[in-house]
């Protein structure tokens, strides 16, 4: 039996240069509980490319993670529209892989049964899903653990765990948000390797909010800065360090030059949202 | 140097087997207190009603008790009461127990429902299950069904209650993953809902089978010729200490019982909450 662990990293490059997402004139605005009203978007245009991989930093509170709720349909835009190439599969499977910042595995399955979790709602036979999703385990260190409980991994394993349960689906993009943001530095350093790795050997369209500007920029072939809320697109910035990169590659100039200019351009919205909040 | 390595490597061996050895015998002095202490106090017992420190016509002592015990199990009452008792637990606890959590979980996804009952429901959980029974007797009659009806209601609050709170307490970033990850609709309800829910509905299993109890000996003392409450009732209007203390024991037992039976099905259908705690 083989499995086909790729097959995105064969048709990704030959489509490589269309968007697979298109943010047209996205706003949101959600209702308190008290009637109150905040506007987290405004007005935000943003295209991703198919194959690209986009690093979405700014404030807190500046409705990134809201962005990145639209963009995978969990959430509603209250105006504008999200065109996804990706949405329009036909495999049952969903299109789009989530990666949360805090892991959101099923405590009730054990390692294998929680990567096979999409597979199983969209169908796919038991056989068919423990094995594409021991062959993720597999490259992800996680091969022993199957039969753990997510509540018995440390926070890398689980995270790596998520990530495993991400790409089993084969997704045309993954989203992630703040996958690292809950773990401790080391292991943070090892999970951004683990992810270039995999980026570099999948291209998988991947959108990435994170408060890390090195990690938006040691990933990313994009970073997109947004302003304070209502948040919108401030800086649009290339990131060409050559690849494959991995935890050296923050000590360059290069690194270092896009970093100061991501600052520049987030300093002022981030005094902003401090002043507001 | 591998002579250093080594002989480092021995005496933590060394550390090691001596902290397993005092972790052992730690253990084996507690189980031992654990069984040691009823065994004092029924020795004392049965020693101050000996020596007359306690009148033994009130306080039978053990061994009168165990003798009253054999003679009821010979005679079958004992056998027979325990068999009435248990038949109307275990109907009233299965029928409250699924209506409750069928109805709870209902409540749980349907919001205008829960609007509707919920308020309603914990209103009527609020008036303690026992005191239905004289209404129960005038409906139904003094036969079976009323006397499992006040099981019947106390289970289904209770699971009623606590799979209603799963539900509406559940982890809104698990529902997220659920739907990111294709569930929704009945496969939201199936595989990430029901399954999320269970720890509390055996929470709710755990307490009402205990109260199923309690209400079930209380309903035998006032409106029964047979089961265990009858048995303690009727012995104590008789004046047989001795057999109330075999009614009273046989029901303490049968309530550690059903209770452990109920935590063995728990660690079988919800391993991953027993795992954790360890």
């Amino acid at each position: 039996m083989e499995v086909d662990l790729l097959p995105g990293a064969e048709r990704a490059p030959a489509m490589r240069g269309s968007p697979a997402l298109e943010v047209r004139g996205v706003s949101k605005a959600f209702v308190g509980r008290a009637g109150e009203t905040t506007l987290a978007l405004a007005d935000v245009d943003l295209d991703v490319q198919r194959g690209t991989f986009v690093s979405l930093v700014g404030p807190s509170g500046c409705g990134k993670s809201t962005l990145l709720r639209i963009l995978g349909g969990l959430e509603q835009p209250s105006t504008g529209e999200v065109r996804s190439a990706a949405r329009q599969t036909t495999s049952g499977l969903p299109a789009v892989a989530f990666v949360f910042q805090d892991y959101g595995l099923f405590p009730w399955l054990n390692v294998v049964e929680n990567v096979a979790f999409g597979l199983r709602m969209a169908g796919v036979g038991k056989r068919e899903r423990h094995q594409r999703a021991r062959a993720w385990l597999d490259r992800l260190g996680l091969a022993s653990f199957e039969r753990s409980y997510p509540e018995q991994l440390s926070g890398g394993m689980r995270q790596r765990l998520s990530l495993a349960r991400a790409f089993v689906t084969d997704p045309e993009v993954l989203l992630m948000d703040e996958p690292m943001a809950a773990l401790d530095a080391q292991t943070r350093l090892l999970l951004q390797e683990d992810l270039v790795r995999l980026w570099e050997e999948t291209k998988k369209t991947v959108v990435l909010v994170t408060h890390s500007l090195d990690e938006a920029v040691l990933l990313g072939d994009r970073v997109v800065a947004m302003t304070a809320r209502p948040g919108r697109v401030k800086l649009d910035l290339p990131v060409e360090l050559p690849r494959p990169r991995d935890a050296g590659t923050v000590t360059g100039t290069a690194f270092s030059h896009l970093k100061a200019t991501l600052w520049t351009a987030l300093r002022d919205e981030v005094r902003r949202s401090l002043e507001h909040s | 140097m591998t002579g250093t390595a080594a002989g480092a490597g021995d005496a933590i061996d060394t550390a090691v087997a001596l902290l397993r050895a005092t972790q052992r015998r730690r253990r084996r002095l507690e189980a031992s207190l654990a069984v040691a202490t009823p065994v004092s106090l029924l020795a004392l017992w049965q020693a101050a009603a000996d020596l007359h420190w306690v009148d033994p016509r009130i306080f039978t002592p053990p061994l009168g008790i165990a003798r009253a015990a054999g003679q009821l199990i010979s005679s079958g009452t004992l056998p027979s009461d325990l068999a009435a008792t248990l038949a109307r637990l275990t109907v009233g606890f299965v029928i409250g127990a699924a209506g409750g959590t069928a109805v709870g979980l209902l409540l749980g996804v349907a919001r205008p429902l829960r609007a509707a009952l919920s308020p309603l429901f914990t209103a009527l959980y609020a008036i303690p299950q026992i005191a239905l029974l004289p209404l129960l007797l005038v409906i139904f009659g003094v036969g079976e069904t009323a006397k499992v009806l006040t099981v019947v209601a106390v289970t289904f609050f209770v699971l009623e209650i606590n799979a209603l709170s799963a539900v509406r307490h559940f982890d809104p970033r698990l529902v997220e993953a659920g739907r990111a990850y294709g569930a929704s609709g009945t496969k939201m309800f199936r595989y990430v809902l029901l399954p999320g829910s269970l720890p509390t509905i055996f929470t709710g299993l755990r307490v009402s089978v205990a109260l199923g109890l309690v209400v079930i000996t209380a309903t035998e003392f006032v409106a029964s010729n047979n089961g265990l409450g009858f048995l303690v009732w009727n012995s104590w209007q008789l004046f047989e200490p001795s057999q109330m203390y075999v009614g009273m024991a046989t029901i303490a037992i049968l309530g550690v019982a059903l209770t452990a039976l109920v935590s063995g099905l728990e660690r079988v259908a919800v391993p991953w909450v027993h795992r954790r705690s360890h």
